[in-house]
């Protein structure tokens, strides 16, 4: 498992980036910026990222962000430690990523409930054709939408 | 602030041919065939394919990337000017010649239509050329970062001769110009938010690239990896100019 032809996110998609162009373009909302993170291999180190990544949103005074994943299978490890760090600091979280049939969360804890499924194929598996499984505008929408109700309902903002 | 509007002017390519070198002129791109580049002695060749709009019936290897093509023409990534393309994109493929495909997790290779969802955030859409840059591997290489890393640099060398062109270009030519301020909802009493995005950072094929010196470039730029895959902050307007190259 990694990252497979129909979930990979190109250099033209981080170029058209559907989550920075919705998120940027809203006028409820502060956008503050991105933060990228990476994958280590080490379990140490994937706790460690995540929670400086929590960090860095609590100093910056953040109350609600999305986060998303150009991958599955290992890298859900990472995702869930992130996702409950950000929350663990007071901090609306919601999240997207290819779920589908194939990939579906081995351990749910509160925060799975609020991961959006960016999965379009019938079958619901990496179908290996590019561009297939990825998150478009309509998946960003959708985020939006959801993190707006989220920070209501948490009291942020 | 005094960096906080990125202009992005964008030059609309009707036609892609191939000539003895690289030109830009109203709307008509013409590259070389041969990619011009010294490769170490595993490397079989690279063949540069020109697509044309709806004809994808082809025979491809594993898709690697697709690059749009962008430069800077005045101050850094997220700052400035840069000029783009559209109406066309660069595609990486490759394999070796035993038919090896070259991938991280499943591999693309076949008929392009089949292949290939047009129309999606990372993807040409239906009317735009495709430049195929297809590396074809010896027998004996080593399956490691370096590797790809090269064959990212190679694709972005490439490109780069392109680049200098649309720096020059009179910006008046621009079919669209879209203005970006970094924060446009600050100080407004709007709620904070913030955008995380997980990228893969653990080895070949499995990498991204962060920061290069041209938009979408590969030059200049730190490996996630390098970062030992620790969090960075972007502005939107970095990431909206081309701050991250995609190595998975």
């Amino acid at each position: 498992m990694g990252v497979g032809p129909s979930t990979k996110e190109t250099t033209l998609h981080h170029f058209h980036d559907p989550l920075v162009q919705v998120f940027g373009s809203d006028p409820d909302i502060n956008l503050q910026g991105v933060i990228v993170v990476g994958t280590p291999e080490d379990n140490t180190l994937k706790h460690l990222v995540g929670k400086r990544t929590a960090k860095w949103l609590e100093g910056m005074s953040t109350q609600g962000a999305v986060i998303a994943a150009d991958g599955w299978g290992n890298s859900d490890v990472d995702f869930m430690n992130t996702m409950s760090a950000i929350g663990d600091e007071g901090i609306s979280i919601i999240g997207l990523k290819f779920i589908g049939k194939q990939a579906t969360f081995v351990v749910s804890n509160e925060y799975t409930k609020y991961v959006l499924d960016i999965n379009k194929s019938v079958q619901g598996i990496e179908t290996t054709v590019v561009g297939e499984n990825s998150l478009d505008l309509h998946d960003a929408n959708k985020a939006l939408g959801l993190l707006k109700l989220k920070m209501r309902a948490d009291g942020n903002g | 602030m005094v960096n906080d509007i990125l202009k992005i002017k964008a030059f609309n390519v009707q036609t892609v041919s191939f000539g003895d070198e690289y030109k830009f002129n109203a709307g008509h791109l013409i590259i070389p065939q041969q990619a011009n580049l010294k490769l170490p002695s595993y490397y079989d060749s690279i063949k540069i394919r020109i697509i044309r709009p709806h004809h994808h019936n082809v025979q491809v290897n594993s898709i690697m990337d697709i690059v749009p093509i962008s430069t800077k023409v005045l101050g850094e990534i997220g700052t400035g000017l840069t000029h783009t393309l559209t109406g066309v994109v660069l595609i990486i493929t490759g394999a070796d010649i035993t038919g090896k495909q070259l991938h991280d997790f499943g591999s693309s290779a076949g008929i392009l239509q089949d292949q290939l969802q047009l129309g999606t955030p990372g993807t040409p859409g239906p009317d735009d050329y495709i430049i195929s840059f297809d590396v074809m591997l010896g027998e004996k290489y080593e399956y490691s970062r370096k590797l790809f890393t090269d064959i990212f640099k190679y694709a972005d060398d490439y490109l780069q001769p392109i680049r200098k062109i649309m720096k020059m270009i009179d910006g008046r030519e621009a079919s669209e110009t879209h203005e970006y301020h970094n924060y446009p909802n600050q100080g407004k009493g709007k709620p904070n938010v913030a955008i995380v995005k997980q990228v893969s950072g653990q080895g070949a094929m499995y990498d991204n690239l962060l920061f290069p010196t041209e938009p979408s470039g590969m030059r200049g730029g730190e490996s996630i990896i390098d970062m030992d895959n620790f969090p960075v902050l972007l502005t939107p307007n970095e990431y909206r100019d081309g701050a991250i190259h995609a190595m998975v």
